[in-house]
């Protein structure tokens, strides 16, 4: 290995005559391998080895007590097709954390940058203060914020409860909100687009404000009402942090996971309201099928691979530019 | 690429910080002298008394000096996902209690150490509890001990109650809750979600939850004929709760001690939420609705002590402990005269027969209890019992029942649901 690093003649092969003709051929890069071992050995066994784990996990049947040492059986395929198959399981589950992601990505975009927005048009003053609040639900950890709404949207002793009841008169004392998977989507919905506005928001803020002043003046002076300029000039500007917000958006609201595992431990009835990630770990961990779990994750690795893939494309292609 | 590589390097520290961190817990032990080392007990839920909490630490570190003991709560919500990644891990705890529905889910996958015929005789032999001592066996093999049997009982207050009389049917018990139900007042305080207490009205109307077959498959009855006879009782039972009808068996000592409450089926322990100081930790409510705080055990259909769910937990050695031969030593601790008596004071059954005794009759909360266990039953003996608990479906079913939906059909859903776990 060294001896080619270093390019040391081999004794026994005689020398390449050619070789001597051109111009030393340039050093294989050794020092920025070296600055990354530590990095890829990390991510090797932290996220390789995982990953490894989970695929030939998927052709397995590996259920708890494999996990203590019983060797696994090769099934094949069986995993795969047994979930395939599953009509009201799997395909349900996800195409209902589809519509989740997607009311949820809209809800996001739509509010963040309006709120972006209201910030360009805030004096000094008032925009901390929006600033400061957006930081502070953008802090707020998921777990802590479920259980705070699970508080608020309460049976006996919510705030909304309270509130209803006073102002219709009406007993809405002991109305569960969790009860219906509609309602418990809603809340699901709010708790999820509450902690992502502040980020779509900030980076709408940053984006907008980059666009020069020339090009806005230029347009008004052309007669473009604001609709006009919001749309035929900022969108465009901005429109590839627009894209690169809503694939993130996607793959975010996508493998939820921490709210609707909290909500659902709050009230409301798991078989009506799991999406993939919750799903995948009722599965797996609950039930102890490790093997049916690591075939659905190996499914949604690729589903999520085919939505990051034009991320990814696209910041490939922003760096060669 | 500048944005990607900060953030490589950042997720990388975090990485090498996380996995130091996870190094620094397990300690070596010695190779020479007697063995030292941290002894991890995990007990669930608030079952456990103080009293021997405090003596099984102080016992422990006095018989093995250089040792200590940390005893960690754990949650009774998850504790089958919780348990199967913490006890396969290296990180294991020592020594567990585990719900006695639920030891058959680990016993049978190699979670616990084996208990050896010797040790079992030293540890009591056949003076525990004989029904627990089944529930942890496996293939012949004893895995994990009782560590204590409680039944529920059905609190009251007169203060609430205020004449009416004590039911002594089944029938009676739900005509009275729902007598004494307002808009303010729960007859039976009944959260959607706490399926334990529906059991006994499916086993009084001749009901069943899953029995074998003969093929060896099992079969679920909540949709046979004495299944839906008892889901409909409970409808009417839940009728008279003005529970959340999705919510939990959690803090129920708040609704209680508002006086919100005529009828409270509960675990027995919990009368000392109930009969705490009102500026506790967890308040209470001493001075008033918990000052004359009885029970009497929920009544049969033709009278006498309903079939109830024999409630209480297993202790075992884990298989990936750390310390096994302090481990064992701890167990004989918990599993001594001396602990298991403290565990009686406090009105549950202790793990041996012969302290049944201790359990202190002149109470009439730890009376009701032991009427209640001696005619209690257990839920189906299957190892994958414990995944259709896991699995939320018998919360999910009895929370839809509660809502006063159609009875046969989420009978039916819920049949179909636990034949899939049992017999897959």
């Amino acid at each position: 290995m060294t001896t080619s690093f270093l390019d040391a003649p081999a004794p026994a092969s005689p020398p390449p005559t050619r070789r001597s003709s051109r111009p030393p051929r340039r050093r294989k890069p050794v020092l920025p391998w070296l600055l990354l071992s530590a990095t890829l050995v990390v991510l090797g066994v932290f996220t390789g080895y995982p990953i490894v784990r989970l695929v030939v996990m998927s052709f397995q049947e590996y259920e708890r007590a494999q996990l203590m040492g019983t060797p696994a059986e090769w099934v094949g395929f069986d995993n795969y097709v047994s979930i395939l198959t599953d009509l009201d399981g799997f395909w349900t589950v996800l195409l209902r954390s589809f519509v989740v992601m997607v009311i949820c990505v809209v809800l996001t975009m739509v509010i963040g940058t309006l709120l972006a927005l209201l910030m360009m048009r805030l004096g000094k003053g008032l925009r901390v203060l929006v600033s400061v609040g957006l930081l502070l639900a953008w802090a707020m950890p998921p777990l802590s914020a479920t259980i705070v709404w699970g508080w608020i949207f309460d049976t006996e002793y919510g705030i909304v409860n309270n509130l209803l009841t006073r102002i219709t008169g009406d007993r809405w004392f002991g109305h569960s909100w969790l009860l219906d998977p509609l309602t418990f989507f809603m809340i699901l919905v709010i708790i999820v687009v509450w902690g992502a506005v502040p980020f779509v928001a900030f980076t709408m803020y940053a984006g907008l404000t980059q666009i020069p002043g020339e090009v806005i003046e230029a347009a008004q002076l052309d007669g473009a009402s604001a609709l006009q300029r919001f749309r035929l000039v900022q969108i465009p500007y901005v429109s590839g942090i627009i894209t690169v917000l809503i694939v993130l958006s996607m793959i975010w609201d996508l493998r939820l996971f921490t709210q609707v595992f909290a909500l659902q431990t709050i009230g409301g009835d798991r078989e009506a309201t799991n999406t993939i990630g919750v799903y995948i770990f009722q599965t797996g961990m609950a039930q102890g099928h490790y093997g049916v779990a690591g075939a659905i994750g190996v499914i949604f690795v690729f589903i999520m691979m085919g939505l990051s893939s034009y991320y990814v494309r696209r910041t490939v292609q922003e760096e060669e530019l | 690429m500048k944005k990607i590589r900060v953030g490589g390097a950042v997720a990388s520290v975090a990485v090498v910080a996380l996995g130091l961190s996870a190094c620094g817990g397990s300690a070596e032990p010695a190779s020479e002298g007697p063995v030292t080392g941290d002894v991890r007990v995990w007990v669930v839920g608030g079952d456990t008394p103080e009293e021997a909490r405090a003596f099984l630490k102080s016992t422990f570190e006095e018989q093995n000096p250089g040792s200590t003991l940390t005893i960690e709560e754990q949650a009774w919500d998850g504790l089958v996902d919780k348990y199967t990644t913490a006890l396969s891990g290296s990180d294991a705890p020592d020594v567990v209690e585990i719900g006695n529905t639920q030891a058959a889910a680990f016993t049978s996958a190699g979670y616990f150490a084996e208990i050896t015929g010797e040790q079992f005789e030293e540890l009591g032999g056949d003076d525990l509890l004989p029904g627990f001592v089944e529930a942890g066996d496996w293939e012949g093999v004893h895995y994990a001990l009782p560590y204590y049997s409680g039944s529920r009982v059905v609190f009251y207050s007169e203060q609430v109650l205020g004449g009416t009389e004590v039911p002594s049917t089944l029938d009676e018990y739900v005509a009275t809750a729902s007598s004494l139900k307002t808009a303010d007042r729960s007859g039976i305080y009944w959260p959607g979600q706490d399926w334990y207490n529906a059991l006994p009205f499916i086993w009084e109307n001749g009901g069943f939850i899953a029995e074998p077959k003969d093929d060896g498959t099992w079969e679920a009855g909540f949709s046979s004929e004495g299944g839906l006879a008892g889901l409909e009782q409970i409808q009417e039972a839940f009728n008279t709760s003005n529970a959340p009808k999705d919510g939990q068996e959690t803090d129920l000592q708040v609704p209680f001690c508002e006086g919100k409450v005529a009828f409270l089926s509960a675990p027995s322990w919990i009368q000392w939420g109930i009969k705490a100081e009102e500026d506790a930790e967890v308040p209470g409510c001493l001075a008033t609705y918990g000052s004359d705080l009885k029970a009497f055990p929920l009544p049969g259909k033709d009278g006498g002590a309903a079939q109830v769910f024999a409630g209480g937990s297993n202790i075992a050695v884990a298989k990936n402990s750390p310390n096994p031969e302090l481990a064992y030593k701890a167990l004989q601790i918990m599993l001594s005269d001396e602990y298991q008596t403290m565990i009686a004071a406090t009105g549950l059954i202790p793990a041996k027969v012969s302290l049944a005794g201790q359990v202190p009759q002149d109470d009439p909360i730890a009376a009701a209890g032991v009427e209640a266990a001696k005619t209690a039953r257990l839920t189906p003996a299957s190892p994958k019992w414990a995944d259709v608990e896991a699995a939320g479906i018998l919360q999910a079913a009895f929370t839809k029942i509660a809502a006063g939906q159609d009875v046969e059909t989420i009978a039916k859903d819920l049949d179909t649901e636990i034949e899939k776990i049992l017999n897959s």
